[in-house]
């Protein structure tokens, strides 16, 4: 039994909403199966009120026991510093957010937002948001770079704009099974088990990517081609197994057609939407690409990209996700 | 204690201008509620963020505002981007784009109403009617037998949103010119596969209790009321025990509201609207648009609508149309010292004749009575059912939440069609000339209501963009004329039989499935005294 708090601050809900798609286990499982006792859940709990109230400060007094605090969204530190753009139960979400960290055994930082700030940090920031132990990729964020939760745990950072429910619920009945020590967390404090593989391990389109093809548009386009090239896809270079754990059990955008935007690494939204950065491969002189696969060099990649156009077979020219 | 003084100056509670938290302030006297106000407490600046930002940023920035409807913000975000750019859409995409946004919505319904709305059928102060035991048997959070089988089979509709978009929530892969993906054959007949499966597992046995078709050929609320009892299946289906609980529990006798709506509407037919243009919307909608003022229909017209920020943290008092909005924020603190008291703007619309902007109420029953006005074309929505209801037994926190779910049997119908009628061979999306300067208008129907961007474009970057939410428009707080929100109206009147314990104000509030978490103060008008605060709502 392991008892579990989750709260939302400058949230959209949609770390939630994706949970609520979990299958295997479900939310449901969690409690029935896995003994999960979600103390309080800001669309699931039941208890209202001054009971409420109460579960949140018997929480923060260190009364109940609190295993795993959940938090969904940014911590919003404005205006000057004050945190009132986010209340909560009559104080700034903030100070209750400090309070339940100091008392858990464990923290999870639930989707970019609670990571590193997320969309709404994006310049210029309104709000002051900031990441429970992250400002996009500078360490410290909102509890500092020290922080450790009761069982001496930095932060464990769940990702994703959203995350995916599989990445939360395996993560969380591990934490709840006594294997919280068993998982290894990265340098930006991800469980490795996800986030080592790149956004591309398994997409459907890799051939593509080996022989530098590229569709020449959207829609029917994207019957054939790596959107890496001209579309801004940053599977290369963005770690998740989004084609491994495939979303909502059937596709992910990459297989759908759509460039992947990065979602799991701390400078999402990149190039803060910047005009002309939309959708579109950043590239050097008209023709390079600026960014290019993880550990590769500019030499080197077009060395290899000159290599492969050259060794492309026929097929890979063609249309391959056909009716 | 506290006064009312100090009851103003208490609340904010978490929430942005669109998703989050809401805050509710109701007086009482001789346990009926004589006025409310609602109080938006969290804000984020999504329309400062895309200032000056690429003219898609959009489509990336829009769908996380709300992760419960973010299929609807990319859905109006799109459209946005194609009246302002001018593009040409194929058919095919304007099937996929309305086939996904209906499951993002087909998956809200159960969603919310086991895990957000029925919970407070368990509540303890309805202990004593004789449905209660079956409500707690179904309904109690994560155990109940209809709460598990609804919220879990409530992924299903977005796992079709996935194999189009890739993931829910949060694609962006409809853009101006139609949509990123090109479906084969295997995805079509997917996706039949698992709506039939969604349909036959909990929609028809689970919900009704009879297939769609039948509960199609109610057409007035006395149809309905006969339904339930026409068999056993019938009557001790979900719907047919949550009409019976809410008729006992006086659920159609409290929240009326203005009796006064609007729907943008959603839904294209695909030939109609190849060339999106503002001006050419409203006779492209399956879903209509319009406006129904308690007596009358009125067309649509997107310039008639206002944001009010005369009781809203913003700078000012103004009263201006989207294309000229602002939004500049102010400290809380320095608000509530002008009287204001949320973060959420007042939408109002200048219905004609009337003068004055007015508040409307947005949402399902607000699309359901447009429905029941008489129909113009043939690919038009005409449904006579919910205008009748209004009429003969008035709005209420019953009819709201049975327009909802009656909108799962139509979405239904709708998206079969639309899955039927994707032409595999033929195009997905036409390349668009990115035009440097223009003004856009993209709006739809998330599952709660009326979404609506407004955008103008200069220099090839976001010169202003406006998000107005169904939320707000249900949400949002007193306007300059003092006229209150359509929420804070339909709080009026109720009675609060337990006021420690005010679940009639939880009905009310998730009837309107507000995208916010709501916490109540009951204050005894006469006193003063805070009775008891509550959260009564929830984030959808």
């Amino acid at each position: 039994m392991a008892s579990l708090l989750w709260f939302q601050g400058g949230a959209c809900s949609g770390n939630t909403m994706s949970f609520l798609n979990a299958e295997e286990p479900s939310a449901c499982d969690l409690v029935t199966d896995f003994g999960i006792n979600v103390l309080w859940h800001p669309s699931l709990g039941l208890e209202m009120g001054d009971n409420a109230k109460r579960v949140f400060n018997d929480c923060a007094s260190g009364k109940t026991p609190l295993d795993i605090f959940v938090f969904e969204g940014t911590v919003i530190q404005g205006p000057s510093g004050t945190g009132r753009f986010n209340m909560f139960a009559d104080r700034p979400m903030k100070d209750w957010v400090k309070e339940m960290c100091a008392q858990a055994g464990a923290v999870v930082a639930l989707g970019d937002c609670a990571c590193w700030g997320g969309i709404p940090a994006t310049e210029p920031n309104p709000v002051d948001n900031v990441g429970l132990q992250y400002l996009k990729r500078k360490h410290g964020g909102f509890l500092g770079e020290d922080f450790r939760s009761k069982w001496g745990l930095p932060v464990i950072n769940i990702p994703g704009c959203p995350a995916h429910p599989d990445w939360v619920t395996q993560i969380l009945v591990a934490i709840a099974s006594g294997r919280a020590g068993d998982i290894a967390l990265d340098e930006l404090q991800r469980p490795q088990t996800f986030f080592k593989t790149f956004t591309q391990t398994g997409c459907t389109r890799v051939q593509f990517f080996e022989y530098k093809q590229s569709p020449v548009e959207f829609g029917q386009g994207t019957r054939t081609g790596c959107l890496f090239y001209e579309f801004g896809c940053r599977g290369p270079m963005t770690h998740s197994p989004c084609n491994r754990i495939l979303w909502n059990r059937q596709s992910s955008k990459t297989r759908a057609g759509m460039p992947c935007t990065g979602c799991t690494e701390p400078e999402f939204p990149f190039h803060d939407l910047k005009p002309g950065t939309v959708f579109k491969t950043q590239k050097i002189s008209g023709v390079i690409p600026k960014e290019i696969p993880n550990g590769t060099d500019h030499v080197t990649y077009m060395a290899q990209a000159a290599a492969a156009r050259i060794a492309a077979p026929k097929w890979a020219k063609e249309d391959m996700f056909v009716v | 204690m506290a006064t009312v003084m100090e009851g103003q100056d208490m609340r904010i509670s978490p929430l942005g201008r669109v998703e989050g938290d809401l805050d509710l302030r109701v007086s009482i006297r001789d346990g009926v509620v004589t006025d409310a106000w609602t109080e938006a407490s969290m804000f984020r600046g999504f329309e400062i963020i895309l200032k000056g930002k690429d003219p898609q940023a959009g489509l990336i920035v829009t769908p996380r505002i709300c992760g419960i409807c973010g299929g609807s913000h990319l859905y109006k975000a799109a459209y946005a981007l194609d009246t302002a750019w001018k593009t040409h859409v194929p058919q095919n995409a304007t099937l996929i784009r309305n086939i996904a946004q209906a499951c993002e919505t087909l998956q809200s319904i159960p969603r919310w109403f086991y895990a957000l709305f029925a919970i407070d059928l368990t509540n303890k102060n309805y202990a004593k009617l004789p449905e209660y035991d079956e409500c707690v048997r179904r309904f109690a959070p994560f155990v109940g037998t209809s709460y598990e089988k609804g919220v879990t089979l409530s992924g299903k509709p977005v796992e079709v949103y996935a194999m189009f978009g890739g993931q829910w929530p949060h694609s962006s892969f409809m853009i101006p010119g139609g949509v990123m993906c090109a479906p084969t054959l295997s995805e079509v007949t997917r996706a039949i596969a698992i709506l039939d499966y969604w349909k036959r597992e909990w929609l028809e046995t689970t919900w009704l209790g009879c297939s769609i078709e039948r509960w199609l050929e109610n057409k007035t609320w006395a149809d309905v009321l006969t339904w339930c009892d026409e068999n056993e299946a019938q009557h001790n289906s979900d719907c047919g025990l949550f009409v019976r609980f809410a008729l006992r529990a006086g659920l159609d006798k409290f929240g009326q509201g203005y009796g006064s709506y609007l729907a943008t509407g959603t839904y294209f037919q695909p030939e109609l609207y190849e060339n999106p243009t503002v001006d050419g919307r409203n006779a492209a909608l399956i879903g209509r648009s319009g406006v129904y003022d308690g007596s009358q229909f009125h067309d649509f017209d997107h310039m008639n609508v206002r944001e009010d920020t005369a009781h809203s943290f913003y700078r000012g008092e103004t009263s201006l149309h989207p294309w000229e909005g602002r939004t500049e924020p102010i400290d809380p603190l320095e608000g509530h010292k002008q009287g204001k008291y949320s973060w959420a703007k007042s939408p109002r619309y200048l219905v004609p004749g009337k003068g004055s902007s007015v508040p409307l109420e947005t949402g399902p029953l607000s699309r359901q009575v447009i429905a029941g006005r008489a129909a113009t074309a043939a690919h038009q929505d005409y449904d006579p059912l919910f205008l009748d209801a209004i009429k003969t037994v008035g709005p209420s926190v019953l009819v709201r939440v049975m327009a909802r779910m009656h909108e799962a049997c139509k979405y239904y119908k709708l998206t079969r069609g639309w899955l039927d009628a994707v032409k595999l061979h033929e195009n997905f999306y036409t390349k668009p000339v990115e035009l440097a300067e223009g003004r856009g208008f993209g709006s739809t129907e998330a599952a709660r209501g009326s979404l609506s961007d407004w955008i103008v474009l200069k220099d090839n970057k976001i010169e202003n963009y406006q998000v107005v939410t169904p939320t707000a428009w249900n949400i949002g707080p007193r306007d300059n004329s003092g006229a209150i929100g359509p929420m804070e109206k339909a709080f009026i009147g109720a009675q609060i039989v337990d006021p420690t314990d005010p679940v009639e104000m939880g009905h009310v509030a998730r009837s309107f499935d507000s995208c916010l978490v709501c916490t109540v103060h009951a204050y005894d008008e006469k006193t003063g005294r805070e009775l008891s605060r509550f959260r009564i709502g929830e984030g959808s």
